[in-house]
């Protein structure tokens, strides 16, 4: 073949491969231009024939003819399958705002989620986390905690007791009751574990209230301890404080001011700076030197600060929840927004 | 406690008067400020006028026609009360005044023509100018003691000191001291180191006459009774300087003798009661307790019966009084009363506290009781209600009191140390700094070598430790001033057990399930709803002594009765599609295991599903999703259970152990609820799903292909697919990787009451390929085994 003919083969060849519209009009041309019965191959089939002064040359010529041809077809594939995916592809289209396969994710109740970021607040700086019972003896919800036995708090207006149901005489100290705070398990963990204690303690309290807006017969409090050698007033302070600052934000601000509870001395409330007005957000105070003799730690050898809070205020205060009966009613449209 | 600022400073000069700034020190002393409130006139253009004439109304019987002098001008007004004379002074609304202006629509006070007589202006009642509730005549400022007639024209809120601001106090139960309003100024002069000006009472008495004779039984029950007879007493109004002070603390004004004992309890703490003396038989009082049965008419008409352990004041004739919480009929001042017997005793505070609560009588003397009174102020306030009884009554006090004081109560000592208060508070204050502020407070010092012999004063009875003498240095100092320091403790970690119940949560919220949070309280209907039979363990249940209500009598033993009511309120509000969960503890009647002297309360998860496709497989996947969650084997025995569809019920188990029950609730306990549909629940107790939890350790994985291949069995009905698939487990040796139901078919190749169950079963070996050679026998003997603990046949062939 001549060289010149050469040329206008493999440009006719290159419109056929460009000129095809599907992959199927390509494998034709494709066959037409480089399959066996092309005048491509036919020419290189005939090179043997020529002279061996131009072998070299036109072997050459044709190889480079058909590595051009075959990059062709390839490139005109490469575009023709990227087409036809694009039209699957078209037809493929839903609407994907449809709410389709929307999986399943039920909410956390507020109360247990508040606890656990409670406790999580401590347990970072070392804090363990203890429950305890809920049917609680009057020891451990008073008498260890330097309740007087005439104080009105044990009173049946106050407190929940329940009937006997087996034959034993369960007067005084070993009444039963509802723990009317988490903080019977202060008593209970020093009379477990030696010092240092660092813990928190959350968990459900009852009180004879009946229902209202901001009053619940069923609560939830958190109760902390912590004793050691050499804990002042001053590492009470700070850690509520921080308590604040990690639950409200870190702009939180605190306050605390004397108050008066039966198992601290000296007793304080913490106020929190939330929404332009101070906020009393929980009781503590340093470890009153009765409530270490009743669990047997030594009061000259330890000193400690305690803390409780109630868990329904500080999710209505943070979360602003003006009625209590909301933690209780389960009603989904109000559990569903917990987070 | 209602607390005038007016009345703080007859105590000490305060160095401000600003409430807020008042607020703030009070607070930071540990007196919770609850409100601030302003007591101010009511009134607008009101001034204090004299009466020149007084003449009967031409036209009129009921009114009278007045000449009022206004201090300029003498203007005609008429008058329909009769409760005074020519040259009264009184409380002249001018035309153009304005009365009840803090309420909504004040009266404008006008001239108007009233029977053929223009009336400019009007004489004023308390009332009217919301100075009390007297509305029988007008105010006669002279009769009060309030003004003169050198007062003409003046305002009258002026000329009778009106305006005050009053702070609510609130003062907690270890501080029955500061029930008063000296001993709020107590506090105030120790925070601003200002001298307290105290009150020396003092009056005229008369002749030494006969006195009563007082003799106390009980002495723990009353540790000090001081009397002290008036006589000559008149029975009228206070002066309206005293009426203003009860006002302002939202006493009503009722008489003299009763203003002063208000006043001089609200003055010093001290609860003050009077008797009408004439009406005490054989002049004996006699302190002791009741005996049960014996009765006594208190003062509001009711007729009490008292048991052993409340104190009485009684008579020859019997009781007069329940001591400190409130006096009888019988002795009761009244309007006719000439000969009247003060009393400032001391009771035993929770005596007291117990009577007053069990009768439901918690008074304004009461709640002093309770909190303590200092047995040494009841002689200064014996004095102070005599002064001011006889001030304001013209009553002749005898000349000397009655005080029956067995034991007097003499201040105590506590050793304190340097080290007491650095132990609690940190290095400051110093040591030196705290035991003066401790002076500050009235406490007396004696320094003994290392430690200093405190002196407590007699009415700080809070105080007895170093703990307590520690709070009131820290109070004085300021808690504010104390540093902020982070204490961390040794260890942050959950327990196995309580990441596990997180773990749990997170599991089942993530499969769609909320979080509810039920009541701990049953009713006995909620056990019936369930149709628990009597032999049922929930039937044993505890009682509550006090419940709020019957429907919530009972401490639960299971969450399903809180949950269902759940969803039954949701059902009620349209939403139908209900999935919710609860963890919480319920009660047994057994002892604990690691406490016997209490009930064992274990932790249960239960879970309540309603909505379009639930039914028991909804409850059985989440429970296959706990076990693995818990990384626990959990498994199902079907059985008829109490409660549930007898034909879709199991109880769920975990090892040898009975954990809990998943199924369908009985249609009739659906419809107990109000419910309709299937429900699908769950109980489980939690302990054995979390308790000790495993530790896990990784499992190298295989890098050979499986072998898959299935298999199909036609069984009778009574073999549960559990069953079928622990026996292919237990049959297909080491290789096998799992198996997995994947039809189950009836029909006609079946026989009756059999069905087809195909498994699918995959084996995979660690260090080589399973060839077909090395499944064929190994699919043989999990054949041979279902046939042979079974009765299974082969259907198709590997």
């Amino acid at each position: 073949m001549e060289l010149e003919r050469l040329a206008g083969v493999v440009g006719d060849a290159r419109a056929r491969i460009g000129a095809a519209s599907d992959l199927a009009e390509l494998a034709a041309a494709e066959s037409e231009t480089l399959g066996r019965r092309s005048e491509i191959a036919v020419a290189r089939r005939g090179i043997g024939r020529l002279a061996p002064d131009r072998r070299r040359e036109v072997g050459r010529a044709i190889n480079e003819a058909v590595g051009t041809l075959t990059a062709a077809v390839e490139d005109r594939r490469s575009v023709l399958q990227t087409e036809a995916e694009n039209a699957l592809l078209e037809q493929d289209r839903v609407d994907l705002t449809l709410p389709y396969g929307r999986p399943a994710r039920g909410t956390h109740h507020l109360l247990t989620r508040t606890m656990e970021d409670v406790c999580d607040v401590f347990r970072a700086i070392g804090y363990e986390v203890a429950e305890g019972p809920e049917l609680e003896l009057a020891w451990y919800n008073f008498d260890a905690l330097n309740t007087p036995p005439t104080h009105p708090s044990r009173f049946e207006s106050d407190t929940m007791y329940v009937e006997p149901f087996d034959d034993r005489e369960r007067g005084g100290p070993d009444e039963l009751l509802l723990r009317t705070q988490t903080s019977p398990m202060q008593a209970r963990f020093m009379e477990k574990n030696p010092p240092p204690v660092y813990v928190v303690v959350p968990g459900r309290v009852f009180r004879t209230d009946t229902w209202d807006a901001t009053h619940s017969p069923v609560f939830h409090q958190i109760e902390g301890l912590a004793v050691d050698s050499d804990i002042t007033f001053g590492d009470l302070k700070g850690t509520l404080a921080h308590f604040a600052r990690e639950f409200f934000g870190v702009s939180a601000r605190t306050r605390f001011v004397p108050h008066f509870f039966p198992f601290t001395e000296p007793s304080a409330e913490m106020l929190v700076w939330f929404n332009d007005e101070w906020l009393e957000m929980l009781g503590c105070g340093m470890v009153d030197p009765n409530v270490f003799e009743a669990v047997g730690y030594d009061p000259e050898e330890v000193t400690g600060f305690a803390f409780g809070m109630g868990v329904e205020r500080l999710a209505m205060v943070r979360h602003g929840i003006t009625d209590i009966r909301h933690f209780y009613d389960s009603d989904l449209r109000v559990l569903g927004q917990f987070r | 406690m209602k607390v005038p600022i007016g009345w703080l400073a007859d105590f000490i000069d305060l160095p401000t008067r600003d409430p807020y700034e008042l607020e703030r020190i009070l607070v930071s002393l540990g007196h919770e400020v609850e409100g601030i409130e302003e007591f101010g006139p009511s009134f607008d253009g009101v001034v204090v006028g004299r009466v020149e004439e007084v003449r009967p109304h031409p036209d009129a019987d009921r009114i009278r026609f007045c000449r009022v002098d206004d201090g300029t001008v003498t203007r005609d007004v008429v008058c329909g009360a009769w409760n005074f004379e020519a040259g009264a002074v009184i409380a002249y609304a001018k035309a153009g005044s304005r009365l009840g202006t803090n309420m909504d629509q004040p009266l404008e006070v006008g001239s108007r023509k009233i029977r053929g007589i223009v009336s400019h202006g009007m004489i004023a009642s308390a009332r009217e100018l919301g100075l009390g509730d007297d509305h029988d005549g007008i105010m006669v400022l002279n009769d009060l003691g309030a003004a003169t007639v050198d007062d003409l024209g003046r305002p009258l809120e002026e000329v009778i000191g009106l305006g005050d601001v009053v702070l609510d106090v609130s003062i907690t139960t270890n501080r029955g001291d500061c029930m008063g309003i000296r001993g709020l100024a107590r506090e105030l002069a120790a925070y601003w180191q200002v001298p307290l000006r105290d009150i020396s009472p003092s009056f005229p008495t008369g002749p030494e006459t006969s006195a009563f004779e007082v003799s106390i039984i009980d002495v723990e029950a009353c540790p000090r009774f001081v009397a002290h007879q008036l006589d000559d007493v008149r029975i009228g109004p206070s002066p309206l300087w005293m009426q203003l002070r009860l006002l302002a603390i939202g006493q009503r004004p009722i008489s003299n003798v009763v203003d002063v004992s208000n006043y001089v309890m609200w003055e010093l703490g001290h609860p003050i009661h009077t008797f009408d003396a004439d009406t005490i038989s054989g002049r004996q009082v006699i302190i002791r307790r009741a005996e049960e049965g014996e009765k006594l008419e208190t003062l509001d008409g009711v007729e009490r019966a008292l048991l052993a352990g409340d104190i009485l004041v009684t008579d020859p004739s019997g009781p007069i009084a329940l001591a400190g919480v409130m006096g009888g009929a019988f002795t009761e001042v009244s309007e006719t009363t000439t000969s009247v017997l003060v009393e400032a005793a001391n009771w035993h505070p929770p005596s007291i506290l117990a009577t007053s609560w069990r009768l439901g009588l918690r008074s304004e003397a009461s709640a002093r009781f309770e909190r303590g009174v200092d047995p040494n102020l009841s002689a200064l306030a014996t004095a102070r209600t005599v002064e001011l009884v006889a001030l304001t009554s013209g009553g002749v006090p005898r000349s000397r009191a009655v005080d029956c004081y067995p034991i007097p109560r003499r201040p105590w000592t506590v050793d304190l140390t340097a080290r007491d208060v650095s132990r609690l508070l940190g290095p400051a204050p110093s040591f030196g700094d705290a035991l003066s502020l401790l002076e500050r407070l009235g406490f007396g010092m004696d320094r003994d070598g290392r430690s200093t012999r405190v002196t407590v004063p007699t009415h700080r009875a809070d105080v007895t430790r170093p703990a307590d003498l520690v709070e009131e240095i820290a109070r004085l100092h300021g808690y504010d001033r104390f540093p902020d320091l982070v204490r961390h403790g040794r260890r942050g970690g959950l327990t196995p057990e309580q990441l596990a119940v997180r773990r749990l949560r997170e599991a089942l919220v993530g499969a769609g399930l909320t979080e509810a949070q039920t009541l701990s309280f049953i009713g006995q209907d909620d056990l019936d709803a369930l149709g628990l039979p009597c032999e049922d363990s929930r039937r044993v249940t505890i009682r509550v002594k006090n419940p709020l209500r019957e429907e919530e009598a009972i401490l639960r033993t299971t969450l399903l009765p809180g949950l269902m009511g759940a969803m039954s309120r949701n059902a009620a509000r349209g939403l139908k599609s209900v999935r919710l969960f609860e963890t919480g503890r319920v009660f047994t009647a057994r002892d604990d295991p690691d406490d016997p002297r209490i009930p064992f309360q274990p932790f249960h998860l239960a879970m309540v599903l309603s909505g379009p496709g639930v039914d028991a497989f909804a409850a059985t996947g989440l429970v296959d999703l706990l076990a693995r969650v818990a990384d626990r084997r959990l498994e199902l025995r079907q059985e008829s259970l109490p409660g549930l569809h007898p034909g879709r019920g199991a109880v769920v188990t975990c090892g040898a152990n009975d954990i809990g029950m998943v199924g369908e609730l009985h249609p009739a306990a659906v419809r107990k609820f109000g419910l309709e549909g299937r429900v699908a629940v769950a109980e489980i107790g939690l302990g054995p799903l979390v308790s000790g939890s495993p530790s896990w350790v990784l499992e190298d994985v295989s890098a050979y292909p499986p072998m898959v291949f299935d298999l199909a069995f036609v069984l009778a009905d009574t073999v549960p697919a559990g069953r079928l698939l622990e026996v292919v487990e237990g049959s297909a040796g080491r290789h096998l990787e799992s198996v997995e139901l994947f039809d189950e078919f009836r029909g006609a190749s079946i026989p009756d009451y059999h069905r087809s169950l195909a498994v699918r079963i995959t084996l995979r070996a660690m260090d080589h390929t399973i060839s077909d050679e090395e499944a064929a026998p190994i699919g043989r003997g999990i054949a041979a085994a279902v046939a042979d603990r079974l009765g299974g046949v082969l259907r198709g062939s590997m």
